[in-house]
């Protein structure tokens, strides 16, 4: 692990995405922590932290995109997976090594309360506990995004859909109200989304039938919820749609209640990640 | 040392490699030959473990690469077709990554690293970009990342492909070096390179393993004859009388060339081989020997390749085949209105 660690970090800094990355995090960073707490007098620095998330559109792309499409495209991924070498040491080694760069500037954040100190800053605690879920969420995108750059060699198509994801858990809060808010495009929405399990079915077993009968079963369950149960279908497509929501659960943090549900939530997010990776590695070596 | 066992590996409906079974014996040079598409780099992507066979097992010492592959993968250097170089990364720095990869100690990861450095005249170049070496010592960095380690198994993926004559010249001694030490497995698609080096020749076509054998061997089951040329500057007589006292009954054809040397193709069949079970191993030291005792000089001995490569496109099915053809519907209309 040691030695992926120890060369991805280098590689960061070698090549340009590290600096860039730590210098957009810095620049948006120290913007809003002008203008809310510098120009404006907030005693808290949770405002900047919170609207500094505009960050991960830029940062997430920038430093997970080339994670392992870079070398399968290279080919380097030969050298790598033909080692000694625990599947799980390599991808553990990507992963910190991506956390230590965005850990960089996440220092640099949590001198700002100490900045605001003297001019009468009044909430240190609070101020930490959104740097550390801010931190969290930063890792949760990193891990996601690393999945995501197995899943092509392109490194466009890879910086788009972390892009994607992102803006996604960034904005389905605003669309709840949308989708669930009808039973009939709660019924949509599930129609939808057994049709997306049957692709994903399809693309990790290649089994046809099976996948169209997954389909078949799911969509058929959620026609029928939706005449029989109306509140449990919609009420179910908003715990759905709460899967993806990254931004309400670091949005909870700056009405001032400390929440370990949210932590959890983007733990357990860092963990679904690092799985995924492993299991698109093997997938392909095993197709 | 290596035994691959069933080895079947399928891309969809696609099937690369077919049941494929053989063993592999420490300290010898081994050829994988075949045209493209037969499922060489297939069979060594699954051999180190990079790809997962779809049936089979490759055992390395016994151990399996499928239910351990860590164990199993320590045994061996691989050199892909394409080197796997990270190419903002110095030679130096490359290889001692490399080197902490594969769990070479600490303390002994420099000393590993200048020795590969020194085996493959990259010093010069030990504080260079890779992105600024040329292909032929780009392959050699590739060469030197497979034996940091000091693998027991050294497998080369078409080691010579893009190599200008004089590169091609020194990659080639330089495996017939590490042969000595090492069990070297090669790729290739073109006979006369692996024929040369390599003490044994697997012949793949198609996914299947076609042939086994050494290059006489392989000549002799197929063909039932080898043909051996000696080049000598000494006269017909001489070489008659040297050649003829051991080889009676095989046929010798001389032939002088425009230099004023001698050409004798000597047709050896299977009623040669039955008594003698040296000239059977290996024609090429027998004839070779057989001059030296009669103090006869000659300038080469060797298998006919002409031979083996009949061998070859008869084994791999490609014979005649593609030129038949015509191209396009075209140029069949042209030819049938003429």
């Amino acid at each position: 692990m040691g030695a992926v660690y120890k060369k991805e970090l280098r590689s960061s800094f070698t090549t340009m995405t590290g600096p860039v990355a730590i210098a957009v995090m810095l620049f948006i960073a120290g913007y809003m922590f002008r203008t809310y707490n510098l120009a404006n007098g907030l005693s808290s620095v949770i405002y900047a932290v919170f609207n500094s998330s505009l960050i991960f559109y830029f940062v997430v792309p920038i430093l997970s995109m080339r994670v392992f499409a870079e070398e399968r495209r290279q080919r380097t991924d030969q050298m790598l997976f033909t080692a000694p070498v625990h599947l799980i040491e390599i991808i553990l080694g990507k992963y910190f090594a991506l956390v230590s760069v965005f850990a960089v500037p996440v220092l640099v954040l949590c001198t700002m309360p100490v900045v605001l100190r003297p001019l009468g800053g009044s909430t240190p605690a609070l101020d930490y506990a959104g740097i550390l879920v801010f931190f969290l969420m930063g890792c949760a995108y990193l891990s996601v995004g690393m999945f995501i750059s197995t899943l092509t060699e392109n490194l466009i198509v890879s910086a788009i859909l972390n892009i994607l994801f992102v803006a996604v858990t960034m904005m389905i809060h605003n669309a709840y109200s949308m989708i669930s808010g009808t039973v009939f495009t709660s019924m949509v929405f599930f129609v939808v989304l057994s049709i997306l399990i049957g692709i994903a079915v399809y693309a990790m077993t290649g089994f046809y039938w099976l996948s169209l009968g997954v389909l078949t079963v799911l969509a058929a369950v959620s026609l029928i919820l939706s005449y029989m149960e109306s509140e449990f279908i919609t009420g179910s497509a908003e715990k759905v749609l709460g899967i993806l929501d990254f931004y309400s659960h670091f949005e909870s943090f700056v009405y001032e209640t400390f929440s370990l549900t949210d932590i959890v939530y983007f733990i357990s997010a860092i963990a679904v990640g690092i799985v995924l990776t492993h299991t698109s590695i093997v997938r392909r070596r095993w197709n | 040392m290596i035994e691959v066992r069933n080895l079947t590996k399928r891309y969809g409906n696609h099937i690369a490699v077919e049941d494929l079974n053989f063993k592999i014996e420490q300290g010898r040079i081994y050829g994988f030959l075949g045209p493209n598409g037969a499922g060489k780099s297939t069979t060594m992507n699954i051999m180190t473990g990079y790809l997962a066979p779809s049936a089979g097992d490759v055992l390395i010492d016994g151990v399996s690469i499928v239910d351990m592959p860590e164990k199993a993968k320590a045994q061996i250097g691989y050199l892909p077709e394409m080197p796997p170089l990270y190419m903002d990364m110095t030679v130096r720095e490359y290889l001692s990554f490399a080197a902490e990869l594969r769990k070479v100690p600490h303390r002994k990861s420099r000393e590993r690293c200048d020795a590969v450095m020194a085996d493959l005249s990259l010093n010069e170049c030990a504080d260079r970009l890779i992105r600024n070496l040329s292909k032929g010592f780009r392959q050699r960095v590739g060469l030197a990342q497979a034996l940091v380690h000091e693998p027991e198994i050294l497998i080369l993926d078409e080691p010579m492909v893009g190599l200008d004559p004089k590169q091609i010249i020194e990659i080639r001694e330089l495996i017939r070096n590490l042969g000595k030490k090492h069990t070297v497995i090669l790729s290739s698609h073109i006979l006369a390179e692996v024929s040369e080096i390599c003490d044994t020749l697997l012949i793949l076509s198609g996914g299947k393993l076609k042939a086994v054998g050494s290059p006489a061997e392989l000549s002799r089951e197929q063909s039932g004859t080898v043909v051996v040329t000696v080049t000598s500057p000494a006269e017909k007589e001489k070489l008659l009388a040297a050649l003829s006292p051991k080889l009676a009954k095989g046929k010798v054809h001389l032939s002088s060339d425009p230099d004023g040397l001698v050409r004798a193709e000597i047709t050896l069949g299977e009623e040669n081989f039955k008594n003698n079970p040296d000239l059977a191993s290996d024609p090429r030291r027998f004839v070779s020997n057989l001059l030296a005792q009669s103090s006869c000089p000659y300038y080469s001995v060797e298998v006919m390749a002409s031979s083996l490569e009949k061998i070859f496109l008869d084994l791999t099915g490609e014979k005649g085949e593609p030129d038949k053809k015509p191209k396009n519907g075209k140029e069949a209309e042209n030819g049938s209105s003429l």
